[in-house]
């Protein structure tokens, strides 16, 4: 069934001023000729200003979500908070449905002093809800935020937890025919998180969704198309996987090398190969994969360490190899230089882009003789993205009896 | 079934399809109206937050007025005001003024940080902004209401007998002041929304205005304030509805139908403003 599309973003550009005494002079200016009905001025950039959005066009239809991906500041939430109304556009053209919920910084408009109770009818009346209506669904939101006794505290005793829970519960209730979401479900326990997601699922169901969202493994899942956001610009549009590696490029590009350590050995080269023994810079999740890398050292280290590390854009080390841990023994002498090769037969980490770092350190692993870090990358190319760093691929049988029949 | 649909453009927001006139007014208009349990619900969070964690509580906002009127009555009884004969009793008179004063200077005080204290609520919700005007002007009105509830007490007790005629007109000719509470309140929010200048220019032109204006003193016709009051809506405002409410009656209407209208326009225009201009001064507030 071809829908009419319940958003049409056209052309969409938002400019803001990093200067405060400008901002207000152009606050002046814009207030003016908006109130006597004047054109615009010009489109250009006056001083100061920049494009925090630049020509955005999309559509989306009931059912569809999108996810907006980038790097801090690209323009994400300006975009939101034009879908929202909140903002208007300097250029361009929005058009949407009148009931647009927003799961953004949920539980803003709490007063601190006045108790949870109080706090759902004053924050359900700011998103439109009548109080008959609060009244009807007060349980409803209260068994979801799930916060017990303390509905009858003061909000600003609650825990920054409480504070979400009881936000979201109130959000939860709309009914809107598009839902934006700003990085909601960054916060709150992982029992509180399922919650969220299944209560997203089920107002995605019949609402077009915009959502940002930083976490991978959320974009990959929820979203139908993604985009990624780049200073303002759309530098991708399409099918989440390729988009979420369109946007761990962007960081690849700014890596830096750095070295650290004594300098009495080095490692003075490193390359990825395939199962092929070429060099590569991705590989397909699941495929073997050998690093080859060359040390050099001055002095004799017994029974050395040599450890490769692998970092995700997230900066979280996701994965290790270390000859201490395989139980390999190296010695090297002083004055060589050698090649390594560290064969690992499925590469199986989460689709993403890994900085590798290599280390020459002793035995115990206190001195370090030499830290390249970020001396490569390899991306790891897949369909979809999970969740976990590590993804086994793994062999799967299904079967109506008890035992596993091999064939 | 069609989905009512909002279109954002540089120009403004507009809903799909309507056309006609006064698109914007009409807009507002049916924007507050479906906003009006948004505002009692402002009001009411304003209201109780600002009087917990206090031992009294909600008592402060009776107590307050209630300090004003014991000044004034000591003051009184111990002969340090000597005004000059104003037919009733001295305190009756000011405190009179004063009740309508503060409707006027509470409401325009709580509209200038409406917008500011709502703070990242603005950013982050769509909701209909006047409505926090107009909670931040319920306030004045509330003030008005507690003050009138103390003044009738002080009537009371120097045994004024009012004339219910003109206490009828006189609490009725409080609507003027509100448009104009409202009017300028509107203005203050959003230009104090983006200069804070205003804020602190607001508490300096109100404690002006309380001595310039003829409130707590009655004025002689040919002195140089009362023509400079000629000029001052405030002066019509609330001169006119005290004498209606002491005297039965007020020497002169023309200044207060005039003010009277220039408010109803001062307000119909600020809020159009306001209106307009909100997407623009949230992205700076």
């Amino acid at each position: 069934m071809s829908e009419e599309p319940l958003i049409r973003v056209d052309g969409v550009s938002k400019k803001f001023c990093k200067s405060l005494k400008h901002n207000m002079l152009y606050g002046a200016q814009d207030l003016a000729r908006n109130f006597l009905g004047l054109p615009r001025g010009r489109a250009e950039l006056r001083e100061s200003e920049f494009w925090s959005l630049d020509d955005i066009s999309f559509e989306l239809k009931r059912g569809e979500c999108l996810g907006l991906i980038g790097p801090n500041g690209a323009g994400k939430s300006t975009l939101l908070k034009i879908l929202n109304g909140i903002i208007a556009p300097d250029r361009g053209r929005v058009e949407t449905p009148r009931r647009v919920g927003a799961l953004i910084e949920v539980g803003s408009g709490f007063h601190p002093m006045l108790t949870g109770r109080e706090n759902i009818f004053v924050n359900s009346a700011i998103l439109g809800f009548s109080k008959q209506e609060t009244t009807r669904k007060f349980d409803e939101i209260v068994d979801f935020a799930d916060i017990g006794d303390f509905i009858d505290s003061p909000v600003k005793h609650y825990s920054s937890g409480m504070h979400v829970r009881l936000g979201f519960a109130i959000a939860a209730q709309m009914q809107p025919d598009v839902l934006l979401i700003d990085e909601i479900l960054a916060v709150g326990d992982a029992g509180f998180r399922s919650k969220c997601y299944n209560c997203i699922g089920r107002l995605a169901e019949r609402s077009a969704v915009v959502f940002v969202s930083h976490a991978m493994p959320a974009v990959s899942r929820l979203s139908t198309r993604t985009m990624v956001l780049d200073h303002g610009k759309t530098s991708f549009h399409g099918h989440p996987a390729e988009a979420i590696a369109h946007y761990h490029r962007l960081f690849d590009n700014q890596m830096r090398p750095t070295r650290q350590g004594l300098g009495s050995a080095c490692i003075h080269s490193l390359q990825v190969l395939d199962a092929a023994g070429c060099p590569v810079r991705s590989i397909v999740q699941g495929q073997g994969l050998t690093v080859r890398f060359g040390v050099r050292t001055d002095v004799a280290i017994t029974n050395t360490c040599l450890d490769l590390v692998f970092v995700s854009i997230a900066d979280e080390v996701v994965a290790e190899c270390n000859n201490l841990v395989a139980g390999k023994t190296i010695n090297l002498q002083a004055g060589s230089d050698i090649h390594v090769y560290v064969h690992i037969d499925s590469f199986s980490l989460n689709a993403g882009i890994y900085r590798i770092s290599a280390l020459v350190l002793s035995a115990d692993m206190i001195m370090h003789y030499d830290w390249q870090k970020d001396i490569a990358s390899i991306e790891v190319r897949a369909d979809r993205v999970g969740v976990a760093g590590q993804q086994y691929r793994a062999r799967w049988t299904l079967t109506d009896s008890p035992q596993e029949t091999s064939k | 079934m069609a989905i009512e649909k909002i279109i954002y453009t540089p120009e403004g927001q507009f809903i799909a399809g309507q056309q006609g006139s006064c698109l914007k007014v009409r807009a507002m208009v049916s924007e507050a109206i479906g906003a009006r349990e948004l505002i009692w619900r402002l009001f009411l969070r304003d209201f109780r937050g600002r009087y917990r964690q206090s031992v009294l509580g909600i008592a402060w906002a009776v107590l307050l007025p209630f300090a004003t009127v014991a000044v004034f009555v000591a003051m009184n009884r111990s002969g340090v005001l000597t005004i000059g004969d104003v037919g009733v009793p001295y305190p009756a008179y000011a405190l009179t003024g004063l009740t309508y004063w503060s409707l006027f200077s509470t409401g325009l005080t709580a509209c200038s940080i409406s917008l500011i204290n709502a703070g990242s609520m603005l950013t982050k919700i769509n909701f209909p902004k006047s409505a926090l005007v107009f909670s931040a002007g319920a306030q004045g009105i509330v003030e008005f209401l507690i003050r009138a509830v103390l003044t009738a007490g002080v009537f009371a007790w120097y045994g004024i007998t009012p004339d219910w005629r003109g206490i009828g007109l006189g609490l009725l000719c409080v609507v003027p002041l509100c448009l104009l509470m409202f009017g300028l309140g509107f203005i203050v929010a959003i230009v104090g929304g983006i200069f804070r200048d205003v804020l602190n220019a607001i508490n300096a032109v109100l404690a002006g205005l309380l001595v310039l204006t003829p409130i707590l003193y009655p004025i002689r016709p040919d002195s140089l304030v009362a023509i400079m009051n000629t000029f001052n809506p405030i002066n019509h405002l609330i001169n006119v509805p005290r004498d209606l409410i002491l005297y039965g009656a007020s020497p002169t209407y023309t200044g207060f139908w005039i003010t009277a209208i220039l408010s109803a326009l001062l307000l119909v225009t600020t809020w159009r403003l306001f209106f307009v201009a909100q997407a623009r001064v949230l992205e700076r507030v």
